[in-house]
C-alpha cells in the first residue's frame, strides 16, 4: 500500500515539506493574513504527518538497522556526506516529531494573537531542524540540524514568551550553544582519530568521513584516555539539552517563559535530542568511556530524579511544576540508558516517547486554562472540575500517565527502567523509585488543588469547558497513551534491533540472558 | 645584477593600472568642482573590474617563481588574494557613495585613495622581499590615515586619523627595526634567501635573529589588530567614515594576513616552532579580550571594532597550524568574514545620520518591523559573525577549529569555540533590538538605497550560499595554498 515511499526520498520529504512551507509563507502571504496563515502553516504539518506515517508501516522489523537510506555527496574536501536513515529508535522520535508538531500547531490557534507570520515561519523552520537531527546519518549533518534548530526556538521564546522572555531566550542560547561547540571539538577529535591522527595519537587511516555508523565501528579501538576526553565533550552537549542535573537552571526558565507549543515542542521534542545523542552517539561509540564514567553519568541521573522531584513539589506556578517534573522524568530515561542492558535502554527509549507525549500534553492543558485566566498559579483554582469536567477528566489521565499508573504509558516505560537499573545495581532502583512516589505526591497534589474542594475564587466561575479544537488535539495524546499502557508491544518491536545492537556495542560480551551484567575491569576498579 | 627582462614588468601590469586609474581620478576632481560621489564609484568599479580582468590574464602568464629580481611573486596563494581584495574594495567603493553625497564631502579624492590603498594591498599580496613588503604596506596605511581623517569637521574622524596615523607609524617603525635587524643577520631581504641564511645567523647571532623576527611579527600583529597590539582599533573604527571602517576591518586586515602568511611560511621557518607558540598565545588572548571587551560595549561600530579583533584571533589560530588544512581554513575564512562584515557594515550605514547618529543598538529597536528584509539580512550576518550554520561563517569556524585541533593545539580551539559561544551574547544583543524591542519616534528608519541593498543583499547570499555549498571556495582556496614551511 505504501510501496512508493521506496520510490522517493521519503525522510528528506518528511525534513523539507515544513521548511518549504516556511519559504512559501515568507515569500507569497502577506503578514496581515494572519488567518490564513495560521490555516496554511497547520496544514502543512499535518500533510507532514500524513507523509510520515508509512514510515511506521513500512519500516520492516526484521530489516537492516537503518532504513529508507539517502545518501549524496556533500562537502567532499572534508568528506561530509549527506547521509540520511532511521533505525527504530529514530523511527519512534520522528513520529513523535510530526504528530507534536501538528498538536502544537493547533493549539497556538488561539494562543497567539501578534506576529503570526514570524511566528509560523519559525515554528515550521523548528519542524525542520528536529527531524533532521533524528534521521542525519553523518555526524557533521547531526551537528548542522542541532544548531540550526536552536535559532528558531530562541525567537519563539524571545518574541511570544512570557514576562522575563529576554532572558529566558538568551539564557537557553548561551547554555545550549556552550555545550553544542565543546561537542563539536569532540566530533572532530573522532574525526582526525579515524582518518589521519591528531595529538601524536596515530589515525586509522582511513577516508576522512563522518559518517555515524563507521563511527561506530571503530568505537572498540579508540584508546581509552582519548574516550574519556570525548565522552566529555559530548556529554556537555547532550547533558545540557538533556538537561542533567547540574545544567538544568536553564530549562524551568524556557519553560516557564515560552508560549504554549514552545514548551510542548521543547518538552516533547527537544530534550530527547539530548538523550538520543546518549543513545546514538555516547554509547555505542565510547563504550570505553561510558563504562570509566558511569559512577557520574548515574550519579547525576539519581540526583536529577529526586531533585526535580524535590523541586516540582515546591512550585506555586503549575508550569514550572511541569517543567521541573520534566528534570526528574529525564533523569528517569537517563537512569534506564545507563543501565546499560536492554531492558534498561528499552524503557528510556520508550520513556523519552512517553514523557515527550505527557508532559507535551500537561503543558497543553496548562496552556488551556492559562488562556482563559491568564494565570498559571495553583492557588488562584480550586474546585474547577464541577465547571470543566471535561478538562478535568483528561487532566487526571495525563496526570496517571506521569505518575506512571498501570495501564498507562508511563508505567510501561519506569517499570522497564527500574528492572533495568535493578539488574546493574539493586540500589539505584531503590533511589529511583522514590522519584516514583514523589511523583505522584507532587502531581496528585497539584491536581487536588486545582480541581477539587470549594470553588472559592469566583473568576472561576464562569471558565468554559474544553473545546472541539481543544479536544481534537489532546484526544491523539489520550489514545497513545492508553495504547502504549496496555499494549506497548508494537512500540517494544521496533526497538528490539537497536537496542540489541546499541548494548552490544557497549559491552561485546552482553548476553541477554544474564541478568546481572558483568562489569567490565575499568569499572570495577573505580568501583574500589 | 643581470637585466630584468621587460616583460616581466608587464606582470606589474594590474597595480600599475589600478594606481594611474587613482591618479586620473585625483587630477580629475582637483579641478573646479571634481567628480560626483557617483561618477566616481562608477570610474572605481570599472578601474578595478578592469584590474581583476588584469590579474587574471597575468596569472596565467607569470612564472611561480619570484619576478623582478625576486622583489615581487605571482603565486596561486597572491592571486587568492588579489581578488579577494578587489572585490573587498569594489564592495567598499558602492558602500560609500551615499555616504559621502549626504556628507557633502569631495569625492573624487575618497575613492583615489581607495585604489591608491588597494593598490597597496595588492602589491602586498605579492610581495616576496621584506623592502617590498614594507612598501606597500605603507602606501596602503598612508591612503587609509587619510581615508580615516576624511571627514575633516567631524572631531571624531580627527581623533581616529591621528590616533592611526601615530600608533601606524609606531608599528611601522618596529617592524622596520625589525627588518633590519633580520637583514643583519642574513645580509638579505629577500624571503627565500632569509630563510636560507637563517640556520647560519641564528646560530651565530642568536639575539639579533630573535629580537629581528620577534619585532617584525609584532608590528604584523599591530596590523591584523591582535591583542595586545590593538589599542588602536576601537577608536579607529569608530571614528572613521563607517565605509572606510569597513574598508579597514576587511581589505586591510586581510592584507595583512597575507603578508602576515607569507612572511613566516616563506622567511623565517627556521623559527617556526617559537613562532606557533608565540602565535597561540597572541591568538587566545585575542580571542578572549576580543570577545569579552566586545560584551560591554553600546555602540554598534564599537562592538564591531572588538569584534574584527576576535576574529582576528579566530584566524590566527588557522595560521599557527602551520598546515595545508589550517592555511586553505585562513583562505576560506578571510572571504566569509569579508562578506559578512561588509554585510554588517553596508547595514550600520543604512541607519547612520549625520553627526554618527544610529550607531547605538537601541537604534536598532523594532528593525524588524520597520524594515523586515534589512532586519533579517542582519539576523543573517550576526548568525554568521557567531559561527552559526547555515552560513559560511560556520564553516570556516570549523575549518579553523579543526586545523588547530589537528596540528595538536587543543587548548586553543578549546578557548576557540568558548568565546565564540561567548560571541553569541553580543551579536544577538542586535537582534534583540531588531526583533524583540519596539521602536519609538527617536529611532531612525533606514533609507534604502539601491547600491547598498544590493551590497548587503548580495553579501547575505553568498555567506548563506557559502554555508550550504562551501566546496566551491574550498577547492579555489586549496588551489591557493603557499608551500609548507
Amino acid at each position: 500500500m505504501f510501496d512508493w515511499i521506496h520510490q522517493v526520498p521519503i525522510l528528506s520529504i518528511v525534513t523539507y515539506l515544513p521548511l518549504v512551507g516556511a519559504l512559501a509563507i515568507i515569500f507569497l502571504m502577506k503578514k496581515e493574513n494572519g488567518d490564513g496563515i495560521r490555516k496554511f502553516a497547520t496544514i502543512v504539518v499535518f500533510v507532514d504527518l500524513l507523509v510520515s506515517l508509512p514510515l511506521w508501516f513500512e519500516f520492516d522489523r526484521a530489516g537492516e538497522l537503518f532504513q529508507f537510506r539517502e545518501s549524496a555527496s556533500w562537502i567532499p574536501s572534508i568528506g561530509v556526506r549527506y547521509e540520511f536513515g532511521i533505525d527504530g529508535i529514530a523511527l519512534l522520535l520522528v513520529m513523535l516529531t510530526t504528530l507534536l508538531g501538528v498538536i502544537a500547531f493547533l493549539s497556538s490557534w488561539s494562543a497567539i494573537k501578534t506576529r503570526e507570520k514570524e511566528y509560523y515561519v519559525f515554528m515550521l523552520l523548528l519542524q525542520t531542524g528536529m527531524l533532521g537531527v533524528f534521521m542525519a546519518m553523518d555526524f557533521f549533518l547531526f551537528y548542522v540540524f542541532w544548531e540550526v534548530m536552536l535559532v528558531p526556538m530562541y525567537f519563539l521564546i524571545g518574541i511570544w514568551g512570557g514576562a522575563r522572555k529576554l532572558y529566558a531566550a538568551i539564557k537557553f542560547f548561551l547554555y545550549t550553544l556552550v555545550g553544542s561547540v565543546l561537542m563539536l571539538l569532540g566530533i572532530l577529535a573522532l574525526y582526525f582519530y579515524n582518518s589521519t591522527g591528531l595529538l601524536g595519537i596515530e589515525g586509522l587511516g582511513n577516508p576522512k568521513t563522518f559518517s555515524i555508523t563507521q563511527f561506530h565501528d571503530i568505537g572498540a579501538s579508540i584508546p581509552a584516555d582519548m574516550q574519556f576526553w570525548i565522552f566529555l565533550a559530548f556529554f556537555v552537549g547532550f547533558a545540557i539539552k538533556v538537561p542533567m542535573f547540574p545544567f538544568h537552571t536553564w530549562l524551568p526558565d524556557a519553560h516557564v517563559e515560552a508560549p504554549t507549543a514552545g514548551s510542548v515542542i521543547l518538552a516533547g521534542v527537544l530534550l530527547k535530542m539530548g538523550t538520543y545523542g546518549f543513545v546514538r552517539f555516547s554509547l555505542p561509540i565510547l563504550p570505553q568511556g561510558t563504562h570509566d564514567l558511569l559512577p557520574w553519568m548515574v550519579g547525576l541521573s539519581l540526583i536529577g530524579i529526586v531533585y526535580g522531584a524535590l523541586c516540582a513539589m515546591a512550585q506555586k506556578d503549575m508550569k514550572k511544576l511541569v517543567a521541573y517534573s520534566s528534570v526528574s522524568h529525564l533523569g528517569f530515561v537517563m537512569l534506564g540508558i545507563f543501565a546499560l542492558n536492554a531492558t534498561g535502554l528499552n524503557g528510556g527509549i520508550l520513556q523519552m516517547i512517553n514523557h515527550g507525549l505527557s508532559t507535551g500534553a500537561l503543558f497543553l492543558l496548562v496552556g488551556v486554562i492559562y488562556e482563559r485566566r491568564h494565570t498559571r498559579m495553583i492557588a488562584e483554582y480550586g474546585g474547577l472540575s464541577s465547571k470543566m469536567p471535561l478538562f478535568a477528566t483528561i487532566f487526571l489521565i495525563i496526570t496517571m500517565s506521569s505518575i506512571g499508573l498501570p495501564t498507562l504509558n508511563g508505567f510501561v516505560g519506569e517499570f522497564m527502567i527500574l528492572v533495568g537499573a535493578f539488574n546493574h545495581t539493586w540500589w539505584w532502583a531503590l533511589v529511583g523509585a522514590s522519584g516514583i512516589v514523589l511523583g505522584a505526591a507532587y502531581m496528585l497534589w497539584m491536581f487536588q488543588r486545582v480541581f477539587f474542594g470549594p470553588m472559592t475564587n469566583p473568576e472561576n466561575e464562569n471558565l468554559e469547558d474544553l473545546n472541539k479544537r481543544e479536544l481534537l488535539y489532546l484526544m491523539p495524546i489520550v489514545v497513545l497513551c492508553f495504547w502504549i499502557g496496555l499494549y506497548p508491544k508494537p512500540f517494544l518491536a521496533v526497538l528490539e534491533k537497536p537496542v540489541d545492537y546499541i548494548v552490544r556495542k557497549v559491552d561485546a560480551n552482553y548476553d541477554a540472558n544474564v541478568v546481572a551484567l558483568p562489569a567490565p575491569a575499568s569499572s570495577a576498579e573505580a568501583a574500589d | 645584477m643581470d637585466q630584468i627582462p621587460f616583460q616581466e614588468f608587464l606582470f606589474m601590469l594590474p597595480e600599475g593600472f589600478l594606481l594611474v586609474a587613482g591618479m586620473i581620478l585625483l587630477l580629475t576632481s582637483s579641478a573646479g568642482r571634481g567628480v560626483s560621489s557617483r561618477t566616481a564609484t562608477l570610474f572605481s568599479l570599472m578601474a578595478l573590474a578592469a584590474t581583476a580582468v588584469m590579474v587574471h590574464w597575468v596569472a596565467g602568464e607569470a612564472p611561480d617563481e619570484p619576478i623582478l629580481a625576486g622583489m615581487f611573486v605571482l603565486d596561486g596563494y597572491a592571486v587568492y588574494w588579489k581578488y579577494l581584495l578587489l572585490l573587498a574594495t569594489a564592495l567598499t567603493a558602492v558602500l560609500s557613495t551615499r555616504f559621502l553625497e549626504e556628507a557633502g564631502y569631495r569625492a573624487g579624492e575618497f575613492f583615489s585613495l581607495l585604489l591608491t590603498a588597494t593598490t597597496g594591498m595588492l602589491l602586498m599580496a605579492g610581495g616576496h622581499n621584506l623592502l617590498s613588503i614594507w612598501i606597500s604596506l605603507e602606501l596602503m596605511a598612508l591612503s587609509s590615515y587619510i581615508l580615516a581623517g576624511y571627514f575633516k569637521q567631524e572631531t571624531r574622524s580627527n581623533e581616529a586619523a591621528l590616533k592611526y596615523f601615530i600608533l601606524g607609524a609606531l608599528s611601522s617603525g618596529i617592524m622596520l627595526y625589525g627588518i633590519s635587524l633580520l637583514y643583519g643577520a642574513t645580509g638579505s631581504l629577500g624571503l627565500t634567501e632569509i630563510a636560507a641564511g637563517m640556520p647560519a645567523a641564528a646560530a651565530t647571532a642568536p639575539t639579533l635573529a630573535a629580537i629581528g623576527w620577534l619585532m617584525l611579527a609584532i608590528g604584523l600583529f599591530f596590523k591584523v589588530s591582535a591583542v595586545p597590539f590593538h589599542i588602536w582599533t576601537p577608536d579607529v573604527y569608530v571614528g572613521a567614515p563607517t565605509p572606510v571602517t569597513a574598508f579597514l576591518a576587511v581589505g586591510s586586515k586581510a592584507a595583512s594576513f597575507a603578508i602576515l602568511v607569507r612572511i613566516f611560511y616563506e622567511a623565517l621557518p627556521h623559527f617556526a616552532l617559537e613562532w606557533q607558540v608565540v602565535t597561540a598565545a597572541v591568538a587566545a588572548v585575542t580571542m578572549i579580550w576580543g570577545n569579552v571587551a566586545a560584551l560591554t560595549q553600546n555602540n554598534v561600530k564599537r562592538m564591531l571594532a572588538y569584534s574584527s579583533i576576535g576574529h582576528a584571533g579566530y584566524i590566527l589560530m588557522g595560521v599557527l597550524a602551520m598546515s595545508e588544512d589550517g592555511l586553505w581554513a585562513v583562505l576560506f575564512y578571510m572571504v566569509a568574514y569579508a562578506l559578512i562584515t561588509l554585510g554588517v557594515f553596508g547595514t550600520v550605514i543604512l541607519l547612520e545620520r549625520k553627526e554618527y547618529a544610529g550607531e547605538t543598538y537601541e537604534d536598532y529597536a523594532g528593525l524588524a518591523r520597520r524594515a523586515p528584509y534589512l532586519a533579517a539580512m542582519m539576523l543573517i550576518f550576526m548568525l554568521a559573525l557567531t559561527g552559526l550554520p547555515p552560513t559560511g561563517g560556520f564553516f570556516g569556524k570549523v575549518y579553523l577549529f579543526a586545523a588547530a585541533l589537528e596540528a595538536g593545539w587543543t587548548w586553543v580551539a578549546v578557548v576557540g569555540v568558548l568565546t565564540s559561544a561567548l560571541s553569541l551574547y553580543y551579536y544577538l544583543g542586535i537582534v534583540v533590538q531588531m526583533y524583540f524591542k519596539e521602536s519609538d519616534d527617536s529611532t531612525p528608519s533606514p533609507r534604502p538605497a539601491g547600491g547598498l541593498v544590493a551590497v548587503i543583499s548580495l553579501c547575505a547570499i553568498v555567506t548563506v550560499l557559502l554555508g550550504i555549498f562551501p566546496d566551491s571556495l574550498v577547492e579555489f582556496a586549496r588551489a591557493s595554498l603557499l608551500p609548507l614551511p
